[in-house]
């Protein structure tokens, strides 16, 4: 029931493929691959302070996802709602030149940018797996 | 000057409440300015009529309680006016329809009362608000995933569609509880009911409207509108920040309250039945 | 003088947010390139020096997708001078009825929307940087 939950926070951000490719990636893990137990939680809004997104953030594991090295993510829920389970950075993952490249529209996405999605959604299911099974 | 209106009457053959709803159609477009929409026209060619509905106020008129009119104006995007129903019209007036679909006098006079009612000059209804809202409730919480449902522990009546009743002496106020509003998610659009509009337990009190659904409001006690929540007209989203204190919908003035309550959850009971809706349901 | 800055929420839960983010997207690669550009709002709020130095007493424009208004609250908190807020779900109003897709994808109703959005956006632009001059 709700104690398999995991939050999955993307930076979503908008100024380079890497927050692009965050948000796809934190929407793939909700719309397939770990349908039940992803919570998705709204970067904007738990910076704006949104009660909800931080009580959640609280008491369940979360998996922050940046697009950067700046990990805007990560620190927003270090601020907030303490440590974090685990983090993704993009740029780490595809090499800081692909994630800091300019960003892209959703109508605009290629088979590339796609397969990158599906990369950075593997590095969040391994972290969400081994959450859910300690 | 009397008002006139984009008239898009159901027109329905199914009933004598459609007959009815043409012949008001015809009526008000021959007493004021008012032009009409046949809606089985405007279904599949809709460009005859959009300069119509883009000129002067919408205003649907439903047979019955299928609402085609109202259907086919949310399908093509209009924004609605104003609504009459007739056969609501008809029960408000004590006017038995017959079951046939020639029209007698008795629906002649149904007919004239409602032609009047929508030409006569506007009088201000008086919708006057005379609760001051309960101070400091205290809520009780469930929480699913990140969303946390909040009931309020006292002073609330609640029916199974998960609207409430907040009584006062012979006045109740009325709105919906933090499932709906969840579950709609942002709330656009708020169709409120009339004021002095008499309803039964369980009948349609307007509705609130998201991206996902459309939800009708079912009222929880029996009795006359006497108030409408106005700020909700410009600001439904009310409703999601506070749909138990300053997202209200309606007030009522009651007419059987001690049977209406046989019907009505109270706390305990309704909160069972919260959990078991959250638990189900995917928010 | 410096760009009009125009940020989106991209709030990731809803189709809104979604909007928002193409909206600006489009704006700033497409539209206006020249006279806009846009800040992220992750940045802004984490206190990231570069992105505070572009947006502190400049003209911005935000578009948020619901009302909790998470762009136009934080920009202005971070010392922007938010001239307009635009809120995607009020362009829905006018849509009623309309589908515009998923927090994952906008559909093809959805990008009209947008488009609409920004072509409304463009005009005030144009009109700030006409005051601005």
């Amino acid at each position: 029931m709700a104690n398999s939950n995991v939050g999955v926070l993307a930076c979503s951000g908008e100024e380079c493929l890497g927050g692009t490719i965050s948000r796809l990636a934190t929407r793939k893990m909700l719309e397939e691959l770990r349908i039940d137990e992803t919570v998705t939680l709204c970067l904007p809004l738990y910076l704006a302070g949104g009660e909800e997104e931080r009580a959640f953030a609280k008491e369940y594991p979360v998996i922050t996802v940046d697009g950067c090295s700046k990990c805007c993510a990560k620190r927003a829920t270090e601020k907030y709602s303490g440590a974090v389970s685990a983090t993704v950075i993009v740029s780490d993952i595809l090499g800081e030149d692909v994630a800091l490249s300019k960003t892209v529209s959703s109508k605009d996405l290629t088979e590339e940018h796609y397969k990158m999605v599906d990369k950075v959604a593997e590095e969040i299911c391994k972290h969400f797996d081994r959450i859910i099974s300690e | 000057m009397s008002k006139s209106y984009a008239i898009l009457p159901c027109n329905g053959l199914d009933k004598c409440a459609g007959c009815i709803s043409k012949e008001v159609a015809l009526k008000l477009s021959e007493t004021s300015e008012s032009k009409i929409i046949c809606p089985v026209l405007y279904r599949i060619a809709d460009a005859r009529y959009t300069k119509i509905a883009q000129e002067k106020p919408l205003l649907v008129i439903d047979g019955c309680a299928t609402r085609c009119a109202s259907k086919l104006a949310i399908e093509k995007g209009l924004k609605i006016s104003e609504k009459i129903n007739i056969s609501d019209e008809a029960k408000a007036n004590n006017i038995t329809i017959t079951n046939g679909l020639r029209l007698g006098e008795i629906e002649l006079t149904l007919v004239n009362i409602i032609n009047k009612k929508l030409t006569k000059e506007e009088e201000k209804v008086e919708s006057e608000s005379s609760f001051a809202l309960p101070e400091n409730i205290e809520y009780n919480l469930y929480k699913k995933d990140k969303f946390t449902f909040r009931t309020p522990k006292e002073g609330y009546y609640f029916n199974e569609n998960d609207c409430w009743a907040y009584v006062i002496g012979n006045k109740a106020r009325i709105g919906v509880g933090d499932f709906v509003q969840q579950s709609l998610s942002d709330i656009m659009f708020f169709t409120p009911p009339t004021v002095g509009s008499e309803l039964e337990q369980f009948d349609e009190a307007g509705n609130v409207e998201s991206g996902k659904a459309v939800f009708e409001v079912i009222c929880p006690v029996s009795g006359t509108i006497t108030a409408i929540n106005e700020k909700l007209l410009e600001a439904p989203e009310l409703i999601n920040q506070s749909p138990y204190e300053n997202g209200w919908i309606a007030e009522i003035e009651l007419s059987d309250f001690d049977n209406d309550k046989d019907f009505l959850l109270d706390f305990t009971k309704y909160f069972d039945v919260l959990k078991r809706k959250v638990d189900e349901f995917h928010v | 003088m410096s760009k009009i800055k125009v940020v989106a929420c991209s709030g990731i839960g809803k189709v809104y947010g979604l909007m928002a983010r193409e909206a600006v997207l489009k704006i700033t690669n497409e539209s206006m390139p020249n006279e806009t550009e846009t800040v992220c709002l992750g940045h802004i709020v984490t206190g990231d020096a570069e992105a505070k130095e572009k947006i502190e007493g400049v003209s911005c424009i935000t578009i948020d997708g619901c009302p909790a208004l998470c762009a136009a609250k934080n920009v202005e908190l971070a010392g922007g001078i938010v001239k307009v807020k635009y809120r995607t779900v009020d362009e829905m109003k006018t849509h009623r009825g309309v589908n515009a897709g998923t927090g994952t994808d906008l559909s093809e109703d959805g990008w009209k929307i947008v488009d609409e959005l920004c072509d409304k956006v463009c005009v005030k632009i144009n009109e700030i940087l006409k005051e601005e001059k």
